[in-house]
């Protein structure tokens, strides 16, 4: 999402000054769906009080949050929800939100819309019930949430669509954006299926392979420029991270993304983080003033500090320009926050494949090819290459 | 009391470092500069345009009847832009 003139100058103010602009704070991780490809624990291990959430929002005020996403979990479990939304309105924040909205009737619509919250985001993995359903592992949950769409949409919030697509409905794309049309919403479509958050990786078998999605990228339904071999790939295509902002700026051109930059996240427990997927635990506001996590964590400088054109295997890829790499997912998948990952790498030629490059390969895939036999190849070119002293051949 | 002059309560905004960034429900990004940050300062329900002119007036080193000039100017574009309610009572 491209970004005005003055967005992007505020981008890069609060990008170069470490200014907490944008925080997601998960309220919960209960929930009462069990979405088979969700990296969540629903066990409540003590989450925060409504007045230790109060706390935390002054203190992201004064800091200079403006841009606040309240998640989960199913956000509108929490008997307070209400409450913490308007004190957050109070403090001024552009709130959004994130849920499956089963729990959002006619009332609570028209509160959302008293209190003025500016977005709802809400995942639909099919306009099939059928589909959806066994996602959700909630029987009705489609037909629920689609009535809790029109009841907002009553009352004229901006609601968006977002569909992660994993194996069991990769063929929904189609009858999503149909849907979302319909509706007169937006809708991303999200590719990311990550690990759980406690590292599990049995998840990622949800995921489509590159091959299986290749048919989905060039559906012309969804990008009608996909086959041009002069359109940039994906140029129109509704894809992107649920869990991003998606906010495109020039201030990110050597930073991977905002994380801990100007963005973070902070979980139902206290623990701050750069970004719900990269858990690396930077401090606890139940301990800490947010500020001192933020401006003094060296897990949080060390996130800082990285510079995509100082990482060692990535900054040398020929098809760089079309890999969408997230280094919260280089940590959890490839084990370090400047490495490269294979899902990564697997995208990016995907991606430079549709653009019209022939057999492109990734720098980290390049790595792993078998390497030739120099010297041997250097024997047969040159016969006596092998017995010359080394001290001749610099002379 | 004069007019009251109050924000827009579906407005969300921030002020950083003395610069004023205000987000409509509509997502449109609206910047103010000096003068307007005052007004917008002050515009918290309790004041009138008269309060708000004095302000101003004390503020700038300008004369009263200036200030009331430049608020009503002001006021017309923030007004338009929906960022500011005249007349209206409600807190923001």
């Amino acid at each position: 999402m491209p970004q005005t003139p003055v967005m992007d100058r505020w981008i890069r103010e609060t990008v170069n000054r470490h200014l907490p602009w944008s925080v997601h704070v998960d309220l919960t991780y209960r929930c009462n769906e069990r979405c088979i490809h969700c990296y969540l624990d629903h066990e409540d291990h003590g989450e925060m009080s409504t007045a230790e959430i109060k706390n935390v929002l002054s203190q992201l005020a004064e800091s200079g949050t403006l841009f606040l996403t309240f998640s989960g979990g199913e956000i509108f479990l929490r008997q307070d929800i209400f409450e913490l939304i308007e004190f957050a309105r109070d403090l001024h924040f552009d709130v959004s939100l994130k849920t499956n909205a089963l729990l959002i009737d006619a009332e609570r619509a028209r509160r959302l819309r008293d209190l003025a919250v500016r977005k709802i985001q809400v995942s639909i993995y099919s306009a099939d019930p059928e589909v959806h359903d066994a996602i959700t592992k909630v029987r009705g949950s489609l037909a629920r949430t689609l009535a809790a769409i029109r009841f907002l949409q009553a009352q004229g919030l901006l609601v968006k669509i977002a569909c992660p697509l994993m194996k069991q409905n990769l063929t929904a794309y189609r009858n999503v954006q149909a849907l979302a049309q319909e509706l007169g919403v937006p809708y991303v479509m999200d590719l990311t299926i990550t690990p759980k958050m406690d590292g599990d990786m049995s998840l990622l078998q949800l995921r489509n392979s590159a091959a299986e999605l290749l048919p989905v990228l060039q559906d012309p339904v969804l990008n009608p420029h996909s086959c041009s071999r002069d359109a940039a790939p994906s140029a129109a295509l509704p894809t992107g991270s649920a869990v991003s902002s998606g906010i495109e700026s020039s201030a990110y051109e050597d930073i991977p993304c905002s994380a801990g930059h100007n963005s973070c996240y902070i979980s139902p427990y206290g623990d701050v983080y750069p970004c719900v997927q990269m858990p690396l635990a930077t401090g606890n506001v139940r301990q800490q003033p947010f500020l001192e996590i933020w401006n003094h964590s060296p897990e949080m400088s060390r996130v800082r500090a990285v510079r995509e054109s100082q990482l060692p295997v990535c900054s040398t890829c020929s098809i760089r320009q079309y890999c969408e790499r997230c280094p919260g997912l280089a940590q959890m998948e490839g084990g370090d926050l400047l490495g490269a990952y294979e899902r990564a790498c697997e995208m990016a030629e995907l991606k430079a494949r549709m653009a019209g490059i022939a057999e492109p390969i990734s720098a980290l895939h390049l790595q792993k090819l078998p390497q030739p036999d120099f010297c041997a190849l250097q024997s047969q070119a040159d016969p006596a290459s092998s017995s010359r002293p080394i001290a001749s051949v610099r002379g | 009391m004069s007019e009251c002059v109050v924000r827009n309560p579906r407005l969300a905004w921030r002020e950083v470092d003395g610069e004023m960034i205000i987000i409509s429900p509509d997502g449109q990004v609206h910047e103010l500069n000096e003068t307007a940050t005052l007004v917008w300062k002050h515009a918290a329900g309790d004041k009138g345009f008269e309060e708000i002119a004095d302000e101003m007036a004390a503020e700038y080193d300008v004369t009263l009847e200036e200030a009331r000039a430049d608020l009503a100017e002001l006021l017309v574009a923030l007004e338009h832009k929906q960022l500011l309610l005249v007349g209206s009572s409600r807190k923001g």
